[in-house]
């Protein structure tokens, strides 16, 4: 992946601040049209609205349209806080097809990841589908072997970074990890390209924040693990704390706190910011990202079929309508994430994928979080 | 023949009761099995420790780590004990034994704290008093930048205090009620004075009672996750909390042991104050102590009382208000809030205290009329769950359902179970103080007039137990009603509650949705405290 000279948009992308946005959701179109027996569905009903949802262009890739009917009864464990968000993609697609009906069960990924190995090992699976936020609990569960294979077609569809390897999960949305940090406390120049400049780093001594219980944190730092080495996670856990950084419980507190001017900067996933944006339009807030290292991790929000279903089709095509270009459209415009498929772009000014410059490993080992908060424990971050 | 003599002949009869030698085999019987049921979790903390490496599990529970959250739960504990203490036993005394003027409705508010959720407490603090909070915003046009952090150990210990010494109140309270005025009179009479009177005859009556609330708030204090979290301080539950995280299973299990451990330790320490029952078993509670006269106390007393209140009450409620009207336009489709999510919660928190009196009974009779430490053994280790994080409980009843009980899994059974588990010693505690006062050769008569053990019991115990069986049940409902983290992992498909709705919301950010709820949570909760309040007169 190259690097583009997008910096400064990259660094801008947030101050779109008043613009006026909302009435300009071209491009309604009714779905199903031509199918006898199908509830209407329209585009517009899976894009989300407000400032940060400017007039988008019609998105490509696989049409729900084109997809095979989903009928029967589906099963899925749905890991994440944001899972409101994600039930709200649930209900569409049961409005869409009138013989189709989810249930849904929402806890944190990693306690889902658990009680999925458990109910496997006892031979007592309950899902059909775990969705989850965090490629780390997908692993773990494919890993102890809980998973069946994926259909070719969804797979085909995203890139070979945001999937497993053998094919187990699948990735739907991307979760980039950035810097969000306050315009009125910091200037881009401020920010260094690498996550390990930040300690050495004057203007941010003793007022940035992070949140180590989290989940993507414990991720991007067993992503640091990988793409460099153990001792390089633990000097650099080190000289952050040396250099005094403030403990919050959520990403969110950290984005809202670098908005609030609480903190100067802080390190959480992208979409917390635009979140925080998209409530209060003219906080002095923006996001950084870093180059090639564990700063600039993609993590995603994945889905993977579990091998005690009977429901093996219904999950796969399931999988695959998650992946269309409206579903696409509904976590770009809803959640704020990176669209896994090519046709469908990132919102407002938030830098591409693809100019994104994320470190090289392979995310299903991110499935190592025990290593992690060893460490962390070890050098007393956690 | 008057009243009393045929009590008196009754009462001599009765000693021909005590050939049923059987009888008191089958409750034994009975409580056993109910205790095995009980710490059936801890089977599975055992099995997952067990798996632990040696040579790992030494490294852990010696880490630098673990020490530090030791010494903090053991701080944290102690401080918020005593904290407790020193707010529920004044305001205990102020409601019972004083002239303080609108005593009912500072009894009202001194006891309904309790319904208020502590995470929710915790959240409420932060939204006023942290950084950038709605204090520190009123106060920045007088020029204050600043404000002390309300995060760390003394934030964590005042929100967990506002929030929990209400146990201590509620003890301390109804064994002052029962408590015979008479020996204070007495007392006053020899010229004690109102301090040594206090001392000497009062204290040492309502010490159980003190140190009954005290262990519930101790208790409680070291199995709670959410507002350590909240307020920035580190202890055992976070610690497992990260290690369930982390998928860390042995570790969580381990940590989970010591734990128990710290529970044991602060469950002998409160036996060696309850155990001189001497003071529990007194008279009713006709002859109160004449009221003590507050004179221009009086102003002061009720500052406290206003003070607290403001706190705990209106705080939390004005944040929650603020939440609800900041809180823009609708929320996203899967955020709806349902009626159905408020009739679940109250559903199973009916469920829970129904299930709680009936364990609670044999128990807490077994204990409160048997002889020696091996009676009230059951008592003491029903105390165990509570003690255990809500996490724990919730993994182990998954492991162990899944295994012995597949049909049940997922049910609402294993959740009521759970629920058992956690919130029983509040039943027991109530049931067992109201056995205490009970004369026992009522059922003896009651047996020598024939009646069957089953039907004395019922005929002459219950009505008067009944007082403080439904105290019991309505402390394990609004328990019941606010418990998160087993909740979560053990409700069947498809099943929300008001809790588990909360918790959807503000994980994704929408503070705002979460306002309705918390407001109905501490209504529908607030309605079971007036019930607790109205049996004790």
């Amino acid at each position: 992946m190259t690097d583009l000279n997008s910096s400064s948009s990259r660094r801008r992308f947030l101050a779109l601040g008043g613009a006026t946005a909302a009435g300009s959701l071209a491009g309604c179109f009714g779905l199903f049209s031509d199918d006898n027996n199908q509830i209407g569905v329209s585009l517009s009903d899976f894009r989300g609205s407000g400032p940060l949802v400017e007039s988008r262009d019609q998105p490509g890739g696989t049409s729900i349209q084109d997809l095979p009917a989903l009928e029967g009864e589906l099963t899925v464990y749905l890991g994440g806080g944001e899972g409101g968000l994600y039930v709200d993609l649930l209900d569409l697609l049961e409005q869409a097809y009138e013989g189709f009906t989810v249930n849904h069960r929402v806890e944190g990924s990693s306690s889902l990841a658990t009680t999925i190995i458990e109910e496997s090992e006892a031979g007592a699976s309950q899902a059909d589908v775990f969705m989850s936020v965090d490629a780390g609990s997908l692993g773990a569960v494919a890993n102890a072997g809980a998973t069946q294979s994926l259909p070719s077609e969804a797979l085909d569809a995203v890139p070979g970074s945001f999937q497993d390897g053998d094919g187990r999960w699948v990735g739907f949305a991307g979760r980039a990890r950035a810097i969000p940090y306050n315009t009125d406390r910091l200037s881009p120049s401020d920010l260094p390209d690498s996550v390990h400049d930040f300690p050495d780093t004057a203007a941010l001594e003793g007022t940035m924040g992070w949140a180590p219980t989290y989940g993507a944190f414990q991720s991007f730092i067993t992503a640091m693990r990988l793409n460099r080495s153990d001792d390089v996670a633990r000097s650099w856990l080190n000289s952050m704390q040396n250099h005094g950084i403030t403990e919050y419980d959520n990403e969110f507190a950290v984005s809202n706190s670098a908005a609030n001017g609480e903190l100067a900067a802080g390190f959480a996933n992208h979409y917390y910011s635009l979140r925080v944006q998209s409530a209060r339009q003219n906080a002095p807030l923006d996001l950084h990202f870093t180059e090639g290292d564990a700063g600039a991790l993609v993590n995603v929000s994945g889905l993977e079929i579990l091998n005690g279903t009977n429901n093996a089709e219904l999950a796969g095509n399931f999988v695959r309508h998650v992946l269309s270009s409206e579903a696409q459209e509904f976590f770009a415009t809803r959640t704020f994430a990176y669209p896994m498929i090519s046709g469908v772009q990132p919102v407002g000014g938030l830098p591409r994928i693809d100019d994104l410059n994320p470190p090289d490993i392979d995310l299903t080992e991110l499935a190592d979080v025990e290593g992690t908060v060893d460490l962390m424990q070890d050098v007393g971050v956690l | 023949m008057g009243a009393s003599d045929r009590l008196e002949r009754i009462r001599e009869g009765a000693n021909v009761a005590d050939r049923d030698a059987d009888e008191p085999t089958v409750l034994a019987l009975v409580v056993l099995a109910i205790s095995l049921l009980l710490l059936s979790p801890i089977a599975w903390v055992l099995i997952e420790a067990s798996e632990m490496p040696t040579g790992r599990l030494v490294e852990l529970v010696v880490s630098g780590t673990t020490t530090t959250v030791t010494v903090n739960t053991f701080v944290l504990v102690s401080a918020v004990t005593a904290a407790s203490i020193l707010i529920g036993v004044p305001l205990a005394l102020l409601t019972v034994q004083t002239d303080l003027p609108f005593k009912r409705f500072w009894t009202v508010t001194a006891a309904l704290p309790l319904v208020v959720p502590s995470y929710i407490g915790a959240f409420a603090f932060v939204s006023a008093f942290g950084p950038r909070g709605e204090l520190a915003d009123l106060l920045a046009p007088l020029g204050i930048e600043s404000i002390p952090t309300i995060y760390g150990l003394h934030g964590t210990v005042l929100v967990l205090t506002l929030f929990t010494y209400p146990y201590v109140f509620l003890t301390t309270r109804a064994s002052l009620i029962s408590f015979d005025g008479r020996a204070v009179e007495a007392a006053r009479t020899l010229n004690a004075s109102r301090f040594q009177a206090f001392k000497r005859v009062t204290l040492p009556q309502i010490l159980p009672g003190i140190a009954a609330g005290a262990l519930l708030v101790a208790l409680y204090t070291l199995s709670d996750f959410g507002t350590p979290a909240i307020m920035r301080y580190d202890v055992f539950t976070r610690m497992i909390f990260v290690e369930e995280q982390a998928r860390n299973l042995d570790a969580a299990a381990v940590l989970s042991l010591l734990l128990l451990v710290l529970a044991m330790a602060i469950l002998a320490v409160e036996s060696r104050i309850g155990a001189s029952r001497d003071g529990a078993y007194v008279a009713s509670g006709d002859h109160r102590a004449g009221e003590i006269q507050l004179g221009y106390w009086k102003l002061p007393a009720m500052g406290f009382c206003a003070l607290i209140a403001a706190l705990c009450l209106a705080l939390p409620i004005g944040i929650l208000g603020l939440w609800l009207v900041r809180s823009a336009g609708a929320a996203p489709a899967g955020f709806v809030f349902e009626a159905q999510h408020v009739t679940n919660s109250v559903m199973l928190a009916a469920g829970a205290a129904a299930l709680c009196v009936v364990v609670a009974l044999p128990i807490a009779y077994l204990s409160a009329r048997g002889d020696g430490t091996l009676s009230s053994l059951p008592e003491r280790v029903s105390y165990v769950g509570y003690a255990v994080p809500g996490v724990v409980i919730g993994l182990s009843l998954i492991y162990l359902a899944l295994r012995f009980v597949p049909f049940l899994y997922q049910s609402l059974f294993v959740l009521v179970f759970a629920y058992v588990v956690r919130f029983l010693p509040q039943a027991v505690g109530t049931t067992e103080s109201s056995i205490l006062q009970v004369d026992p050769s009522y059922i003896e008569a009651a047996r020598s007039l024939g009646y069957g053990p089953i039907t004395s019991f019922r005929k002459v115990v219950l009505p008067l137990v009944a007082p403080g069986i439904a105290a019991g049940a309505a402390l394990v409902f609004l328990t019941t009603m606010k418990e998160l983290p087993a909740t979560l992992m053990l409700r069947p498909i498809g099943f929300e509650t008001i809790v588990t709705y909360i918790w959807l919301v503000r994980g994704a950010a929408y503070q705002g949705q979460a306002a309705v709820p918390a407001l109905i949570l501490v209504g529908v909760s607030g309605l079971s405290m007036l019930v607790i309040l109205r049996q004790e007169g």
